[in-house]
């Protein structure tokens, strides 16, 4: 068992390493993503299946800290068995989709050794539990998101949204190192069991669960921070569903799941939690309303599912020794996993047939498509919460979380959560009609015209937010192969999971629990949200979001200015450290280069009164014997 | 002089330099025309010198290899000593482990120094100056003056070793016959004639405060600690106070004596002259040998001295800080490679007298610690110097000329980095840092707190001055097609590849040589 467990961590790093080796291969690159990934599938099912459930597993051993005890520890448990084998089978299904995807692509071999590094740093995360393991992993996603998301590097806007996700992400660190340290510092460990058991010191206990809050917001996309998620669209269509389905913004929940004994105890973080989590959850689905790009638009609806999650820990009651209560959160992960990674991997392949991934120029492109229309169909309901699909039952164990809840944060996050969800059928609705209602109903126009239009339309948008030009150039360029088999596979395989990825929570306690009142209300707002949008687009011949004033809309597509408000930040941030580069130089460096001065003219007064004459050195002698007899005397005790 | 035993196994050290010497000039009388033979001759007696101290290395805390051993009194201190029964016996030759490691590291700097002074052409044409036997009998004389100084207890033998270890160093310098050595020797003569009449005074005071005229602890206690001991017997000593100031005014005027050969502020005048003057190998025997045999001279009387419990000596710091701050002061400003070994071992001295302060074991350990990390440095960046010279003989001694030497020759630039570094106490050197923070231990534990602060201002101080030198090392050469002619220089090498060893050795293993010293 515990070998398992440590081979789950080890081998996807080990592939990264082999995969950069073999990069000039790709077919053996592939072959070592494809397999190690699979290999990693097989042992999380069995770790997650296996009898005995609970497990404390040595890694390196001990670090010798001193005072400070580091065991680094593994911990396998139903959560982390579920979550690691959720991750691993998504990662596979990611590696699939990009052998395909990225065919034509000369660095393919460092996109799927990243992906696998990448993986190695979530599942690291998942399994740790010790505090500085979890921080290790946690950084290694930071430092392979950076890599993803400019994989494209030869594109200034794919470089600059790396940099954006990076440093915005590692500001949030800082809350998130702080954080650790201090819940360290508290239980004088950095073992989950004695952190979490660690009692007294109540200020460094609401450093520590704010410090981690703060990041875990930074990484999960919260309000403040988050902008660089829509961005991060600039990365390939694979790597936007590595980050966005089960990676790196999820990684938050389950950090917070873990500590959530100890949120559960604390009211002012939790607060924090809950208001940062209520506020991103309908700000997003708002922006997602308005977007006009498809990727844009799956980004602003993580960013809210995102919050969904968070809001289920913010807002559950307090745990019980039979239940944890962390069921709903990591429930609606699982179920947040399999219908977005469908999502982007559909989104992906459509871009692939279109050419573009800006809504204007994907209308009416999934009729005649088969298992994509029956795929993204699948994914849009999911997301919706349309039963019985997994997203239903997810998200109404939520609401139902919350309702149970008490307290004001509790109360915030009910309000959202119904808020959220007429908003998400709206604009799941909207983007299945634009998708699916043939052009040629709509339009009077001819048909090529409209393809003018559109690609207007598409440069008109790319100016504010071109999330896929490498796709669209790419396919420009040469064309691409049509979709092989195994990657076709893979999406409906997804597909199949949103369905009846329901039966893999009942292993969880508490993560299905739907309450008829709060069922019914949600069925009744997801239907009532759809007519309306269906109405109000004239049966989907026209975009719902033009009955919104053009300055919201051009606004809400740029983020509302949130980049703006970064570079301000940033600019901020340099010349502070210009003014204390000047500082530095011209007042504290000063006394040193006074001291070189001084040394100098001492060197040259010195230089004059050694000429090579013996009366010289004689007459200093004398002195010196002088100087020397007197003080030896004097002072001899 | 009664019951004089003489163990001619622990004379062997001094008697392998003075038969090598008698050697040289046979060889001389034989075999006029080959050049090398003196120094071949030179070699192996100064590597016997070497292997013939190892024996006393090995010694524990306080035992000594004795001969010339004389038990009671001696001459005309017997009258004046208080008659105790049981008094030790005194031997007039005593090499402990500290004594047998400076006389060791006198013998391999001389072998260095040998075989970087080793003659270019095999055999003498008729016309050329009879340099070679003169050269190499004169090194045999100051290194066996300076390894009979480390051993020496009685007051005769140690001042006529201290001289021998100094005369023929003068005559070394001027033999090189160009005006710059002349001006040198002269220097270094009119200095060392002062100094020597200094040292005869403090000697003379010594005895007339002690009674003894043995350099040891016994006498010491005469002066001060004797009578009071034996209350009961009669004492020739009428006024303590005087008594010991009289001692107080023999250790520093024995103190100013050696420290013109020590290059300690203000004696130090003649330093750079000198070195200038001469040539590189006998730079490097000044540099190196001559300072073992002042600071081993130095030892001799403040270990004397340290049982009076004098717990430190002003005038040693006042002259330490002077040497360190004019040094690298000094040192900043030369262009000269040669010039700036000088003024840095002026600063180094001030280093290796800094811990004296206090004197006690720890303090003299301490500063034999830091003579030997200086040293063994210093041999290094002489080594390479004399190579490189012999490479571009025209301006081989600016530091211009060691631009790019990374590029050139990789191996000479990494002992001369490490040499530098040593010297300047940086990391890669770490035996440098070692020594300082060795030498800084007694000043700090004596609560010398201003000596201290002077010392590390000097520490950064010196950085800069070795670093200079290093920055021309490692920066890249435009000029590269500038380089001299390559000659056959095997021997030369072999010393800079012993020495380069000795301080790779110890800059990895540190606590060898602190082990060394007990």
């Amino acid at each position: 068992m515990s070998w398992i467990v440590r081979m789950v961590v080890v081998l996807p790093a080990l592939a990264g390493l082999l995969g950069l080796l073999a990069r000039r291969q790709r077919a053996v690159a592939s072959a070592v993503a494809i397999s190690v990934s699979a290999y990693v599938t097989v042992l999380g099912l069995i770790q997650w299946i296996a009898p005995s459930r609970s497990a404390d597993i040595d890694t390196l051993g001990r670090l010798p800290l001193g005072d400070l005890a580091v065991p680094l520890h593994l911990l396998s448990d139903r959560v982390s068995g579920l979550v690691s084998f959720v991750v691993a089978l998504v990662v596979l299904a990611i590696q699939v989709f990009t052998a395909w995807y990225l065919r034509d692509d000369p660095r393919y071999g460092q996109f799927a050794a990243t992906v696998s590094l990448f993986a190695s740093g979530m599942l690291l995360v998942v399994q740790s539990a010790d505090l500085v393991l979890m921080l290790v992993g946690w950084e290694i996603m930071g430092w392979c998101s950076w890599l993803l998301i400019g994989h494209d590097s030869e594109r200034p806007a794919a470089r600059r949204a790396a940099y954006k996700a990076f440093l915005v992400t590692r500001v949030a660190d800082i809350g998130m190192v702080v954080g650790i340290v201090a819940l360290a510092a508290r239980a004088h460990s950095t073992d989950l069991f004695a952190v979490l058991t660690a009692t007294g010191e109540p200020a460094l206990l609401t450093i520590g669960l704010v410090g981690v809050a703060i990041g875990v917001a930074g990484k999960s996309g919260l309000v403040p921070f988050h902008d660089w998620l829509p961005d991060a669209m600039e990365g390939p269509t694979p790597a936007s569903a590595l980050i966005h389905a089960a990676t790196m913004v999820a990684a938050g929940t389950y950090v917070v799941a873990r500590l959530f004994p100890l949120y559960a105890g604390h009211d002012g973080a939790r607060t924090l939690l809950a208001v940062l989590a209520a506020v991103t959850m309908v700000y997003a689905a708002l922006l997602a309303f308005a977007q006009t790009d498809l990727k844009r638009l799956l980004a602003y609806s993580t960013l809210s599912q995102i919050a969904v999650m968070l809001a289920a820990l913010a807002a559950a009651p307090a745990p019980t020794p039979t239940d944890p209560r962390v069921g709903p959160g990591i429930a609606h992960l699982i179920g947040h996993a399999f219908f977005k990674a469908l999502l982007f991997l559909g989104a992906g392949w459509l871009s692939v047939l279109t050419g573009a991934t800006a809504i204007a120029a994907l209308r009416g492109r999934l009729r005649r498509t088969g298992a994509l229309r029956w795929s993204m169909g699948i994914g849009l309901a999911a997301l919706a919460g349309v039963p019985p699909l997994i997203g239903f039952f997810t998200k109404d164990t939520v609401i139902d979380a919350a309702l149970e809840g008490t307290g004001a944060g509790a109360r915030i996050v009910v309000v959202a959560l119904f808020v959220t969800v007429v908003l998400t059928a709206a604009y799941c609705t909207r983007a299945w009609l634009l998708l699916d209602t043939p052009v040629a109903a709509t339009a009077p126009a001819p048909d090529d015209e409209t393809a003018i239009v559109a690609e207007e339309d598409v440069a008109v948008v790319t100016a504010a937010d071109s999330a896929d030009d490498a796709e669209v150039e790419r396919v420009h360029a040469h064309g691409h192969e049509p979709i092989t088999l195994p990657a076709a596979f893979v999406v409906s395989v997804l597909a199949a999971l949103t369905v009846v990825g329901t039966l893999f929570l009942s292993s969880l306690r508490g993560a299905v629990h739907v309450g008829l009142v709060g069922a019914l209300l949600s069925v009744l707002l997801v239907a009532g949200a759809a007519l309306a949008v269906w109405v109000l687009s004239d049966r989907g011949r026209s975009d719902v979001a033009e009955r919104l004033p053009v300055s919201v809309r051009e606004s809400a597509v740029r983020g509302f200015g949130a980049d703006t408000a970064y570079a301000g930040f940033a600019r901020a941030v340099t010349a502070l450290a210009r003014l204390v580069v000047v500082l530095d130089r011209d007042v504290v460096d000063a006394y040193p280069r006074a001291t070189a001065a001084v040394a100098r003219g001492a060197g040259r007064v010195g230089e004059r009164s050694h000429r090579a004459v013996p009366s010289m050195s004689l007459l200093g002698l004398l002195c010196g014997v002088v100087l020397v007899a007197v003080l030896g005397v004097a002072a001899w005790r | 002089m009664k019951g004089l035993t003489i163990d001619y196994g622990v004379l062997l050290p001094a008697l392998a330099p003075v038969a090598g010497l008698v050697l040289v000039l046979v060889a001389d009388l034989l075999l006029p025309r080959l050049r090398r033979v003196p120094y071949a001759i030179a070699g192996l007696a100064s590597l016997g010198s070497a292997a013939t101290t190892l024996p006393g290395l090995s010694l524990g805390g306080g035992s000594t290899r004795e001969t010339f051993c004389v038990t009671g009194g001696f001459g005309a201190g017997s009258s004046s000593l208080p008659a105790v029964d049981g008094l030790p016996q005194v031997c007039l030759w005593q090499a402990d482990a500290l004594g047998s490691t400076l006389q060791l590291a006198a013998a391999v700097s001389a072998l260095v120094c040998i075989a970087l002074a080793w003659p270019r052409s095999r055999r003498r044409r008729p016309t050329d100056s009879t340099r070679e036997p003169v050269e190499a009998v004169l090194l045999l004389a100051a290194l066996a003056g300076t390894v009979v100084v480390a051993a020496g207890r009685d007051v005769g033998t140690w001042l006529v070793a201290l001289e021998l270890a100094t005369l023929p160093v003068i005559a070394l310098v001027a033999l090189s016959g160009r005006r710059s050595a002349v001006a040198g020797a002269t220097q270094l003569l009119v200095t060392s004639l002062v100094s020597f009449a200094l040292l005869v005074l403090g000697v003379a005071l010594w005895f007339a405060a002690t009674g003894s005229p043995f350099l040891t602890p016994d006498a010491a206690l005469s002066s001060a600690g004797a009578f009071s001991a034996a209350g009961t017997a009669p004492t020739v000593v009428v006024w303590p106070s005087v008594s010991a100031g009289l001692v107080a005014l023999a250790t520093v005027l024995v103190l100013a004596g050696i420290g013109f050969k020590l290059s300690l502020v203000p004696f130090h005048a003649w330093t750079p002259t000198a070195y200038a003057g001469s040539s590189v190998p006998v730079a490097t025997f000044l540099a190196t040998v001559s300072k073992i045999a002042a600071l081993a001279a130095l030892l001799v009387v403040l270990r004397a001295v340290a049982v009076l419990g004098t717990p430190a000596l002003l005038s040693i710091a006042v002259l330490a800080s002077l040497s360190m701050t004019l040094g690298n002061v000094m040192a900043l400003r030369q262009d000269d490679v040669v010039r700036l070994l000088a003024w840095s071992t002026v600063a180094q001295a001030g280093w290796v007298v800094l811990p004296l302060v206090s004197i006690s074991a720890l303090g003299v350990g301490a500063s034999a610690t830091y003579l030997l990390t200086y040293v063994v440095a210093t041999l290094v960046a002489f080594a390479v110097v004399a190579v490189t010279l012999r490479d571009r003989p025209h301006d081989g001694r600016t530091i211009a000329a060691y631009e790019g030497l990374w590029q050139r020759s990789p191996w000479r630039a990494g002992a001369l980095a490490l040499a530098l570094t040593s010297l300047a106490g940086l990391p890669p050197g770490i035996i440098g840092l070692v020594g300082k923070i060795t030498a800084l231990q007694p000043v700090v534990a004596e609560g010398w707190i201003w000596l201290a602060v002077v010392a590390a201002v000097n520490a950064v101080i010196g950085v800069a001055v070795y670093l200079r030198w290093l920055r021309a090392v490692i920066t890249a050469d435009a000029s590269a097609a500038a380089f001299g002619t390559v000659t056959r220089r095997p021997v030369m090498v072999a010393g800079l590849v012993v020495a380069a060893a000795v301080l790779v050795v110890v800059s990895v293993q540190p606590d060898l040589l602190l082990r060394l010293l007990g």
